[in-house]
């Protein structure tokens, strides 16, 4: 009889750092835990007894990488609690303000966490020896992004300008114009983008997916829209809770999701966007995809990084499109209402990795009484578990070296960033 | 007819550089930050001084056209908590230099390799380390930490001044 156990102690080039256990058993794979050590919902027991003004500021500062996921998902389940409606103008710059994100995020990970996997090198740092172009265009986009965010959230780690409501202060039209130039030049960095990843070699493994994301009736799914899965499900977004529940997993202090009955896993992020909103990708985007063959449905998660090259001109082409029909809202936000009893309100936004889900029930007065925050990378644990399972019962004649950096292939497919999840994390690899 | 102002050549040298890395929710790995604010009133028109909560790539952007700079980050490296430690990596490598808390995408010492791949490494570039205790969730410094902000404060004004005096960088 024989065991074997492969651990990796931290997964290299993941947002903050994990662990995975896996244990091999007659050739048989019993068991895979993906670890997060998350600091116990510190977030949300410091929300209680705070105004709800203050949740995006506070929230923003969970993730360094998706700051305005979390402001978007806090305001709009606080307006949803407050029964308020922010439309025209304000809506279309919070959407740019997403957009930056996108354009930051996507290529962060396509370029500096993601490529060396397909061409063969440790890190980036390896990488940019051989391939310096390409990391300089990766950073190059992340930079457009950043000025983005800068731009309109007033400084791009932690923006500070968003509200319940709206934002402090509106950009001036002439300042919006002035960026377009920045947006045009990265547009032909992100088609570049879009056949360098086309390029590279994949697997050839197909998983099904139950995806799961946002879909609005005419466009690409940011903070709007319905939740829908790939399986069927279809409710408003604020009832997160009445499809999906957070379970405890025996060995890690995070929580995981996972679809209510079943208890099964389900996959949040570019893949899942993409699924399900194939038909409302903007023309030039729609034509890329077109143009590299990228099939209507993606199953296969190492395609994931042309799928997050698409998705960033998505994003600058719909920074175009709000920046040209822009006019300046005054106010800039629209006053929320005296809160005088306990109301309740939850929202999903589309962070770059998947669906970020906030809920708040605040009291008279405007103190959070209560608040959950449930991120992507949460979400796709139970989904990136499946993958290496799969992985490994495909994979078992590998040695525990060439095994143990397929399992972090695995993990970094789904672009998980533990460090809004969760703190340190180890990973394990255990044949018997 | 007036005379033409005098030119000072060590006015026209940009000014010295100093960025504090960290994350200020996470207890001792907020110390770079705290000395970075500590500094910036005392150094107002005698250098730039920047907060960093991004991951390390966002330096490769932040010193972009600086010659000379000074980065403050936590760091584990077996030693007494508070322990200052000073590199100028120059050609080496910052051995053990992790970020602390990892929530940058790169670590320090990783984004310093990654510059000097690409050629984007200041001329200059100093790291101050202080040794972590404590990089739980929290807002305060524990007191060795607190203590090895106030010397790298200290420490880095006097390095300063003492350039400032021979007029401009050492190597210049």
């Amino acid at each position: 009889m024989t065991e074997r156990t492969i651990g990796i102690d931290y997964i290299a080039r993941v947002e903050g750092e994990g662990a995975l256990k896996v244990r091999i058993q007659n050739n048989h794979v019993e068991d895979v835990q993906l670890k997060i050590f998350e600091p116990p919902r510190f977030f949300e027991a410091f929300l209680r007894g705070r105004s709800y003004l203050e949740a995006p500021d506070i929230t923003a500062r969970i993730c360094g990488i998706c700051p305005v996921a979390y402001q978007m998902s806090s305001v709009h389940a606080m307006e949803r609690a407050l029964g308020m409606k922010v439309g025209g103008q304000i809506r279309e710059l919070r959407r740019l303000l997403y957009c930056g994100e996108w354009i930051e995020s996507h290529p962060l990970h396509i370029f500096l966490l993601h490529a060396p996997d397909f061409l063969g090198y440790p890190d980036a740092i390896h990488m940019a020896k051989d391939y310096p172009d390409a990391v300089k265009l990766g950073l190059a986009l992340k930079k457009v992004g950043n000025s983005l965010m800068t731009l309109l959230g007033g400084r791009e780690i932690h923006p500070i300008n968003v509200r319940v409501g709206g934002f402090y202060r509106a950009p001036t039209v002439n300042e919006l114009k002035a960026f377009r130039p920045q947006l045009v030049e990265a547009m032909k960095l992100a088609e570049t983008t879009v056949h360098f990843t086309a390029d590279l070699d994949f697997p050839n493994i197909e998983e099904d997916y139950e995806f799961v994301s946002l879909r609005h009736e005419r466009e690409y799914p940011l903070c709007d829209g319905d939740l829908v899965s790939s399986k069927g499900i279809k409710v408003p977004q604020d009832r997160w809770d009445d499809v999906f529940e957070e379970v405890q997993a025996p060995y890690a202090n995070a929580l995981q999701s996972v679809r209510k009955g079943g208890g099964t896993s389900y996959l949040v992020g570019p893949l899942a966007r993409y699924a399900l909103n194939r038909d409302h990708l903007s023309p030039r985007a729609d034509q890329l995809a077109r143009e590299v063959g990228l099939e209507n449905v993606v199953r296969n998660p190492y395609r994931s990084v042309v799928v997050r090259a698409v998705e960033t001109v998505y994003a600058i082409e719909e920074a175009l499109r709000i920046i040209d029909q822009y006019e300046r809202p005054d106010p800039s936000w629209v006053e929320p209402p005296p809160v005088t009893k306990s109301v309740t309100g939850g929202a999903v936004s589309e962070a770059p990795r998947g669906i970020l889900y906030h809920r708040y029930r605040i009291g008279p007065g405007g103190l959070i009484e209560d608040a959950k925050i449930v991120a992507p990378t949460s979400q796709n644990q139970k989904r990136i578990e499946d993958d290496v399972r799969h992985l490994v019962e495909r994979s078992l004649a590998l040695d525990d070296p060439a095994l143990t950096n397929a399992c972090e292939r695995a993990i970094r497919n789904h672009d998980p960033c533990i460090s809004c999840a969760t703190h340190f994390l180890k990973l394990d690899i255990e044949r018997r | 007819m007036s005379e033409p102002a005098p030119t000072n050549p060590a006015r026209t040298l940009p000014l010295p550089l100093i960025i504090g890395l960290g994350n200020d929710q996470r207890s001792d790995d907020r110390s770079g930050l705290e000395v970075a604010r500590a500094l910036r009133p005392l150094l107002a028109g005698k250098a730039r001084v920047e907060e960093c909560e991004s991951e390390g790539i966002a330096l490769l952007e932040l010193w972009r056209g600086s010659d000379h700079v000074l980065v403050i980050d936590a760091v584990r490296s077996g030693a007494a908590p508070g322990t200052v430690h000073r590199l100028e990596p120059g050609d080496g490598f910052l051995p053990g230099f992790r970020s602390v808390t990892s929530t940058h995408g790169l670590s320090l010492a990783e984004a310093v390799a990654l510059a000097r791949g690409l050629g984007c490494l200041p001329r200059r570039l100093v790291v101050y380390g202080i040794e972590a205790d404590d990089v739980r969730m929290g807002a305060e410094l524990t007191p060795p930490v607190a203590h090895g902000v106030q010397e790298v404060t200290d420490r880095i004004l006097a390095e300063l001044e003492a350039e400032a005096a021979v007029g401009g960088s050492p190597d210049a």
